[in-house]
Order: structure tokens, then C-alpha cells, then sequence
């Protein structure tokens, strides 16, 4: 029994621990006789902070392949995301109120941005299609008309509606939205459109400015996010990383732009990382939330990959292999949390509900 | 109140001293309350129901004369707080009395015969009560012991040596390193006589770090170093105290003001768009000279400072204004480098400019991970103009690399620079409502602001090779920022002169070298007028600022006053809470109202006031009324 106390108008949710995992390839029909009973079951749990996975893994994939300058190391990328992808689909069909209360949360509203980038990471990642092709167009629309719905719901909000100012549910998540334009502005200048890119950019840094001075400042204090949810702090690295490689896709040469929107995330990766008591609440057990470790540095090493090969210094090289070094590390590391802690991947009535750990401060 | 505490038996291991001021003080309690009141309704200089016992005889009372009413109430408070008698009877009465309601407070028995022997000693002084608090170490287990001990030795000692030698002075222990210990091991090395071994070690520890919600409840100011009237300090009020415990770090300022002129003299020799004025370059030389010698000796007093006084050296960390001027040692030498005569060095060597950069690096981490983690060094409540030296550093550091010709870690920390810069003229620009250091009048720090965009102008430019659009917007805000600060100049007005100041004229000094950088790129007399009038303004002004410097060293004797930021007691005094609970700009309506509604307090009325005092930035709510 958990109750689940997001705003005044949530409603009580009853879940029960599943013991399941997505990644792994049993499928979940395996078990005949209470297999609705079990899907239900998922699908109730599963929320969009469950995209972290597939967000992760397809920068990984993406981090793979402008390493090797070509190959392809999305499968299992592309498994993980199709079948997050189709789990929240179930649940939006057959679960809509939950979706609906997801999106009312603070922190949940932009995680429905998340599955959006992994797809546009994973489309730029992908080997099969060429940036010039028809299809690739054809995807490129169908993911990023989705985010730019979002954005005008949510940046309209921001500075119109009464409960929802971005002095009060400003949070380190809301970056994930910053991060969507991004996304969809470097996917768009590898097609060649300059114009749409250029317009996502500025979107996405317009509000980015305004976010990260409204986070700098912590007006509300510490208190709007979860301790459980400190690790989405890296967010603060993802960003400007983002914003350095897709400036990098529209001006065509890692410029000076680039190099100090790169220097800014490597920055606050250094001022994050020696800082690890912020840390120290939330590693004590694992939580899906660990994935928001893996997503913004392995960004990060994308950035400092493409920094390397413009600046070609030895010291760039070794930033670029100490960071993508990182990176893969905390991804398997992570892997391999999951893997052992499956049963903590639905967590049943022993711990609260995603977004409100805060319960636990 | 302890009002028992009086009345039991002189402790025995006292002298026969100890009786006669018991009795004395319990004698006159009642008039103490009864002055007190008669005192905050009246507020004049009136006669302090005299605690100031002597030696000799138990009844001579001395009026003090105080200098101004908040004095008075203020030593009233801390008289009256101060009735044990005898801390030792206390102990033996209760434990737990022993801290005097668990705050800062006095050992009256030998302060006050000290303050008698003072005032016998120096007769000139104004002779004031006053009970000094000591900081009792928090969590400390064996408080009875530890007072005991100290009350013993301490009296001990007066009594044999009633004129004091201020190296000795106890009362400053707590600000010394290892609380003394340092100073006595190096006395021991001299082979100076040995002191009585302490027998209260313990009674000095760490003073735990002091919250900054501490620093603004109990100072006031533009620059935070203005005691509240409710407020009480530490170390004596009365007493110059050691010549390094007033040696704020804001002294830097000086250095980064003179250095900065060097720069300005040297640009102004060497800048082809200058050459009708023939400047030489021996200006130039002799600032510079100036200036390191300068910086030589006051890095050196402050590394004493930090050797003999480390704890004092921690509060002034912990100051919200303070800590931004631990980046002035740093930039005052990026300073040194940049304006480094032609006829000294030609070029600098690259790895001392990363030598110089990481100090700046590892505290950037420190102060801007402070802001954005929260808690209570988030921005949205400390910022304030200081804050600016914070982020200079990182524009001089690009500038002084990108003339060095480093090509990649310049653009680095402008970049840092530059993402921190927005975020912090942002959140100054809007003042918040939260923002509790922000001066409500015109101060000269508001200069500051000018500081940040001039060099960040200049750093561009060198680092693009040209003054191109990016340096250009750079510098018209810095340009802006100057003239609407200019205009309203007759607005600066009615401040105490502090050394800090002087770090405020190399924004104007900044501001005058990006305008000769301007006017080499585009040469027309109008920018060239500008860059000679500003210059000559700012060499006015660092002139104006010497004559004032010298005039308060010289004339005046009071270049160094004590510091009163770093001694505030780390809790609020108990009656404070009592009587008033002032906040900034206190009216007399208010304190009267506040004083009626505390004027017959029950006995256990404490509980009443914590709650009124709820802070400003909690009492709004999270959105802290933002929703408009």
C-alpha cells in the first residue's frame, strides 16, 4: 500500500511489488496464468523516469559510434528503447489517468520528453539510415513534433499560468526539455535543414538561460527536488553539452561557441563531482534514478570526442578518453545494478512512489 | 532568571575578594532590573546601575558615562544577564547554569575585577562594563569543569598580574590557532619563560562554523560589518584588540587598486591611440613597484594572520561578503602580471599563469557549487555586489592567458566566467525580496558592477585577436553601468570609509583601459576625449582615496578598527529575544510596542520570541510572493 501524494488532486495508488525486469529478454507472457494481472501490474508501475534506461543507452550507442567513426553499436540500445517505448504505450492506452497525473507532476512532465530524445539519439546513432534519406525525414517529424507540443505546453506555462510559474516547479528534470530541443536541432542540421535546426536552438537556449539562472538561484531552496532524485543534477551537465554539439551540427566546425558551452558542462561536472555528499542519501539504495548518472556524462563525452578531434591536443585527447572511459564504466556498472537489483526495478509497497521521495528527506 | 544563583555561599576556593563583589552585585539587582526598564523608555545616557565592583571597596560605584543609547541597552542586557554571582557557586548549584541559558556568556568574577583593574590602568578610556563573552564550545562535555578551571586560572592570574600584557590576553584565545596552543609552542621554542600550563585546554576548541543566517541577523551595512544594536560580540568592544585580528582581508582591495592603476599607466604609454598625451613608461614603473611592495606586505601580515589567528581567518570565510575578497590575493597578482613594466619582463612564462589560475579554480568550485547546491549559501539570499570579485577573476585570467597566448584554457574560464556573470547580474538586477545583503542605498560597491563587463570586453578582444561585436557589446554595458552609477553620484553619501573601498576603484580603473582598447579600434576624438576623462577620473580618484587612506592611518589612528564581523557570538543573546526582537531598520515605535508586549514576561515567556522571528525568506513561502 502506497499512497501516492503528488498534489492535492492525486489519487490513492495501490501497487504490489512485480519481480520483472525490461531488459531482460524473457518476455513477460511467459507466465500464463496471471499474465494480465502482471501487465497490469507493470504498467501501472512503469513510469517515464524509466526512459533514463533507454536514454542512456542510446547517447551510448550514439557515444559508440562517433568514437569509431562509423560503427554501430545500438542494438541493444534500440531493444531496451523499442521495448520501454512499447510498455509506455500500453500503459497511455490502458492506464490514461496515470499518464495524466504523470503529467500534472513537476518532475514527471519532463520525463515525457525523454523517449522523444532517445529515438532522435538513436535516429542519429543509427546505421540503416542515412541523414539524407526520405525516412530519416519522415522520423526526424515524427519525433520531434511530439517535443515541440510539449514545449509549447510547458514553456507557455511557465510565464502564464497561475500554479505553474518556473519559480516553483523549476527543477533540475526541467532541462530535459532544453535537452529535446537540442536534440531535434542537431538531428535536424545532420539533414541539412539549417532554418529548422537554427529555430529548435534558439528555442531550446532561450529557455535554457532562463532556466539556468532559475536554478542558480535555488530560490525554494533544496527543497523542490526528492533526496532520492538528487542524481538528476547531472542534468546541469547534459544541457550545455547538448547545446555545444548541436552548435557544432549547425555551424559545421566545433567553434568557439561550442568550446564554451563544452567548457561551462565540464565545469559543472567538475563542481558535481567533487561535491559527493549531495550524493551520499541517494546511493544508499538502488532506484531507477541511478540511471540519471549515465545519460549526461556519456553527453559529455560526446562533446569532449568532438572537441578532441577539432583541437587535436594531447591533453583533449586524454579529456575525451578519461570521459568516455567514465562513461562506459557507469554505464556498465549501472547494467549491471539493474541486472542484480531487478526486482527493485517496479518498487512495491516498500518504497514510495517515484516523484515524492522526498518523504524519505 | 538565575536569581538564585547569587545567594548561595561564596565557593570556598576563592579568595576573600570573591564575597564583597557578591554582595555588591546582589545588592544592587533589583535597581538593575529597575534601571533597565527605566532605560529603554528613556533611552538616555543614564546611570548604570553600577556593576562595576572594585577591589577595594565593595560599594564605590562608577557611573558609566555610554556614547550612545544602544550601548546603554546593551550593556544593560549584558549586565543583567551576568547575575551569578560566582559561575563556580552556579555550577555547584546546577550544572546546566554553567552556560548561562546555553549562550555566550560571562564569567563574570574575573572579567569583572579585569575591567576594574582596565579601568585603574587607563584612565583615559571610557570605562565601560562590559561583560565579555566567551565562547563556550558547543556539545563540550564537562561545561562545569571546563569553567572551573577557567574562572581558577584566570583569576589566578589577574590577581597576580593586574596589568595586563595584551599577548597574553586570554579573551583572544579563541581567534588563535589551535586556540593559542600555536602561539605557546612558538613562545616555547623562543625559550620564553613558561606560562602556568593551561588547565583548560579544552575550554577554547573550534568554534563550530557560524551559520550565515548568524552573519545577517546580527550585522548590518552595505559592506556587513555594522553590529546591530541587539547584538553583542565576542571580544571586548572597549579594547583595540591585536593589530592581526583587525587586519580584514578586504586590505587586499588596496593592492587591487593600485596594481589595476599600474595597468592603466602602462596602457596608456603603449596604446598607439594615447601617444598625443606622451606618457612614459616610468608611471608605469613606479605603480608597479608600488604595488608589489605592497602586496608583498600585506599578503605577509594576512599569512600571519592566518598562522597566529586561523579561527578569525575561518569567520571571515564564512562572512557572505568577505569570502568573495578571498579571490583578491589571486587577482591582485594576475594584476601584477598584466601590468608588468616592459623594462622587468618581456614575457611570462605560461606555467605561472596556470600557477596563478588554480587558487582561483579549486575556490570558484567551492563558492559557485555553494550557490547552485542550496542551503544557506544559496544565491538567491547572499548575492550581493561583492559577489563580482568572485567572477572577475575568471575575465582577468582569460585576459592575462590570451596575452600570453594560451589559446584554450583562456576560453575556458571566460566561459565559466561568463555562465556565472549572467546568473549573478541577473539575480542582482532583481533584488529579491530574499536577498537580505543588498544595501537599499547607494554604496560605492554598486562600482563593482562595472568591474565584470570592462574586462570581460578586453579578455575577447584578446582572445579573438580583435575588439570585435562580442568585446564591443561587452564593453557599451560596461559603459552604461558607468554613467548610470556616475549620475546618481551625489546619492553616494554618509559612509563610514573602510579599506574595502578601495577595491572599488579598479572597476573605474577596468572601465578606463577597456575605453583606451576601444579607442585603438576605432580612433576618433570623441573616444578619445573618453578615454582621457576617464582616465583622469580614475586616477582622481584613487588620489582622493590615498589622501582619505592616509588621513584615517596618520591623523585619524583609525585605519584598522576592530572587526567587529568576525566576533559575533554565535547565538543571538537571550534577552534580545526577550526584549526586542529588531530586524533591519527597527523604529522606535517598534521597539516600544515590542518592549510593551515583552514587558511583564512570564517566566517562561522564551518559547514566545524564537517564533516571532521567523525568517524573512520562510515566512513567504517557497514562491516567496512571486506569484504576481
Amino acid at each position: 500500500m502506497e499512497a501516492h501524494n503528488a498534489s492535492p488532486t492525486q489519487q490513492i495508488r495501490i501497487a504490489v511489488k512485480v519481480e520483472t525486469s525490461p531488459t531482460t529478454t524473457e518476455p513477460v507472457n511467459n507466465v500464463v496464468v496471471a499474465e494480465q494481472h502482471l501487465i497490469s501490474q507493470i504498467l501501472i508501475q512503469f513510469h517515464a523516469g524509466y526512459f533514463r534506461i533507454g536514454l542512456s543507452l542510446c547517447c551510448q550507442a550514439l557515444l559508440w559510434k562517433t568514437l569509431r567513426e562509423g560503427e554501430d553499436q545500438g542494438d541493444i540500445a534500440l531493444f531496451t528503447t523499442g521495448t520501454l517505448s512499447v510498455v509506455y504505450l500500453l500503459r497511455c492506452l490502458l492506464h490514461f489517468e496515470m499518464v495524466k497525473a504523470e503529467f500534472l507532476d513537476h518532475i514527471g512532465v519532463n520525463y515525457l520528453f525523454a523517449p522523444w530524445i532517445s529515438w532522435l539519439l538513436l535516429l542519429q546513432s543509427s546505421p540503416f539510415l542515412s541523414p539524407k534519406t526520405f525516412h530519416y525525414l519522415i522520423l526526424w517529424w515524427v519525433f520531434t513534433v511530439p517535443i515541440l507540443a510539449l514545449d509549447v505546453k510547458i514553456y507557455g506555462q511557465w510565464f502564464t499560468k497561475g500554479k505553474r510559474f518556473l519559480s516553483m516547479v523549476a527543477n533540475p528534470t526541467s532541462q530535459l526539455s532544453v535537452i529535446g530541443n537540442l536534440a531535434g536541432s542537431s538531428a535536424a542540421a545532420q539533414m541539412g535543414w539549417k532554418e529548422a535546426a537554427l529555430f529548435l536552438f534558439s528555442l531550446g537556449m532561450a529557455h535554457y538561460l532562463v532556466l539556468f539562472i532559475t536554478l542558480y538561484q535555488r530560490l525554494s531552496g533544496s527543497s523542490s527536488i526528492p533526496t532520492m532524485l538528487r542524481p538528476v543534477s547531472f542534468l546541469f551537465i547534459a544541457a550545455p553539452s547538448m547545446a555545444s554539439l548541436a552548435w557544432d551540427s549547425i555551424s559545421g566546425t566545433f567553434d568557439i561557441s561550442s568550446k564554451m558551452l563544452f567548457f561551462l558542462s565540464l565545469f559543472l561536472f567538475l563542481s558535481l563531482v567533487s561535491r559527493p555528499t549531495l550524493f551520499k542519501k541517494s546511493m544508499r539504495r538502488y532506484s531507477v534514478a541511478w540511471w540519471a548518472y549515465s545519460f549526461p556524462l556519456s553527453v559529455l563525452a560526446l562533446a569532449s570526442t568532438r572537441y578532441a578531434q577539432e583541437v587535436k591536443g594531447g591533453v583533449a585527447h586524454g579529456i575525451m578518453l578519461g570521459l568516455s572511459a567514465l562513461s562506459v564504466f557507469v554505464s556498465l556498472v549501472l547494467m549491471l545494478f539493474t541486472a542484480l537489483n531487478t526486482n527493485m526495478l517496479f518498487p512495491g509497497s516498500t518504497s514510495p512512489s517515484p516523484y515524492n521521495s522526498g518523504s524519505i528527506e | 532568571m538565575e536569581n538564585s544563583g547569587y545567594s548561595l555561599s561564596a565557593p570556598q576556593n576563592y579568595p576573600e575578594i570573591i564575597p564583597s563583589l557578591i554582595d555588591y552585585i546582589g545588592s544592587k539587582r533589583v535597581a538593575g532590573f529597575d534601571s533597565i526598564e527605566a532605560n529603554n523608555n528613556v533611552s538616555d545616557h543614564s546611570q548604570e546601575a553600577g556593576y562595576q565592583p572594585s577591589l577595594t571597596d565593595g560599594g564605590s560605584e562608577v557611573p558609566i558615562s555610554q556614547n550612545d543609547a544602544s550601548q546603554t541597552i546593551k550593556s544593560q542586557h549584558s549586565v543583567s544577564i551576568s547575575m551569578p554571582s560566582s559561575p563556580v557557586g552556579a555550577l555547584l548549584q546546577s550544572p546546566k547554569r554553567v552556560l548561562f541559558s546555553d549562550k555566550n556568556e560571562t564569567i563574570p568574577a574575573n572579567e569583572a575585577l579585569h575591567t576594574s583593574a582596565q579601568s585603574e590602568t587607563a584612565s583615559s578610556q571610557q570605562p565601560k562594563t562590559k561583560y565579555y563573552s566567551q565562547p563556550m564550545p558547543r556539545g563540550s562535555a564537562n561545561p562545569e569543569v571546563v569553567i572551573d578551571g577557567a574562572c581558577l586560572h584566570h583569576f589566578r592570574e589577574r590577581l597576580r598580574n593586574p596589568r595586563m600584557d595584551r599577548l597574553k590576553d586570554k579573551r583572544f584565545d579563541p581567534f588563535k590557532t589551535w586556540s593559542g596552543r600555536l602561539e605557546r609552542q612558538i613562545s616555547n621554542l623562543r625559550g620564553k619563560p613558561q606560562e602556568e600550563p593551561e588547565a583548560n585546554v579544552s575550554q577554547s576548541t573550534e568554534i563550530e562554523a557560524l551559520p550565515v543566517d548568524r552573519y545577517f541577523d546580527a550585522l548590518e551595512g552595505p559592506e556587513l560589518d555594522t553590529l546591530r544594536a541587539s547584538e553583542e560580540i565576542v571580544l571586548p568592544e572597549d579594547k583595540q584588540w591585536p593589530f592581526l585580528l583587525r587586519f580584514p582581508i578586504s586590505s587586499f582591495g588596496i593592492c587591487l587598486g593600485i596594481s589595476s592603476q599600474a595597468i592603466m599607466w602602462k596602457t596608456l604609454a603603449t596604446s598607439p591611440s594615447t601617444d598625443f598625451l606622451h606618457i612614459s613608461l616610468t608611471v608605469n614603473l613606479v605603480l608597479w613597484c608600488i604595488s608589489l611592495v605592497l602586496t608583498a606586505i600585506v599578503s605577509l601580515t594576512y599569512i600571519l594572520k592566518v598562522i597566529l589567528y586561523f579561527e578569525a581567518v575561518r569567520r571571515e570565510y564564512y562572512h557572505p561578503i568577505r569570502v568573495n575578497f578571498f579571490f583578491a590575493p589571486w587577482i591582485v597578482l594576475l594584476f601584477l602580471a598584466l601590468g608588468v613594466p616592459p623594462s622587468v619582463a618581456k614575457n611570462l612564462h605560461a606555467s605561472l599563469w596556470y600557477i596563478l589560475m588554480t587558487p582561483i579554480f579549486c575556490l570558484e568550485l567551492k563558492i559557485y557549487g555553494q550557490w547552485m547546491s542550496g542551503g544557506q549559501r544559496r544565491l538567491s539570499k547572499v548575492a550581493n555586489p561583492s559577489n563580482h570579485l568572485s567572477i572577475v577573476g575568471n575575465f582577468v585570467g582569460a585576459l592575462l592567458g590570451a596575452s600570453m597566448g594560451l589559446k584554450e584554457a583562456p576560453i575556458f574560464f571566460f566561459a565559466v566566467g561568463l555562465a556565472h556573470y549572467t546568473v549573478l547580474f541577473v539575480t542582482l538586477y532583481q533584488r529579491l525580496p530574499t536577498n537580505e545583503t543588498l544595501p537599499k542605498e547607494l554604496h560605492p560597491v554598486f562600482f563593482l558592477f562595472v568591474a565584470a563587463p570592462s574586462v570581460a570586453s578586453m579578455a575577447w578582444a584578446k582572445i579573438q585577436g580583435s575588439f570585435d561585436h562580442g568585446s564591443r557589446i561587452s564593453y557599451f554595458i560596461a559603459l552604461f553601468l558607468y554613467f548610470s552609477l556616475a549620475v546618481r553620484i551625489n546619492f553616494f553619501r554618509g559612509f563610514r570609509f573602510s579599506l574595502a573601498w578601495w577595491a572599488y576603484t579598479f572597476p573605474m580603473t577596468g572601465a578606463s583601459i577597456a575605453t583606451i582598447k576601444y579607442t585603438n579600434e576605432i580612433t576618433n576624438p570623441v573616444t578619445q576625449s573618453l578615454s582621457v576623462i576617464l582616465c583622469s577620473v580614475a586616477m582622481l580618484t584613487v588620489t582622493a582615496l590615498l589622501i582619505t587612506t592616509c588621513i584615517h592611518a596618520f591623523v585619524l589612528q583609525n585605519l584598522f578598527p576592530n572587526d567587529i564581523a568576525i566576533a559575533i557570538s554565535d547565538k543571538r543573546p537571550k534577552s534580545q529575544r526577550k526584549w526586542f526582537h529588531l530586524r533591519t531598520g527597527s523604529s522606535d515605535t517598534r521597539d516600544i510596542e515590542n518592549y510593551l508586549k515583552f514587558a511583564f514576561p512570564d517566566s517562561k515567556d522564551n518559547e514566545a520570541s524564537p517564533k516571532a522571528q521567523v525568517p524573512d525568506d520562510e515566512a513567504l513561502g517557497p514562491n516567496n510572493g512571486h506569484n504576481v
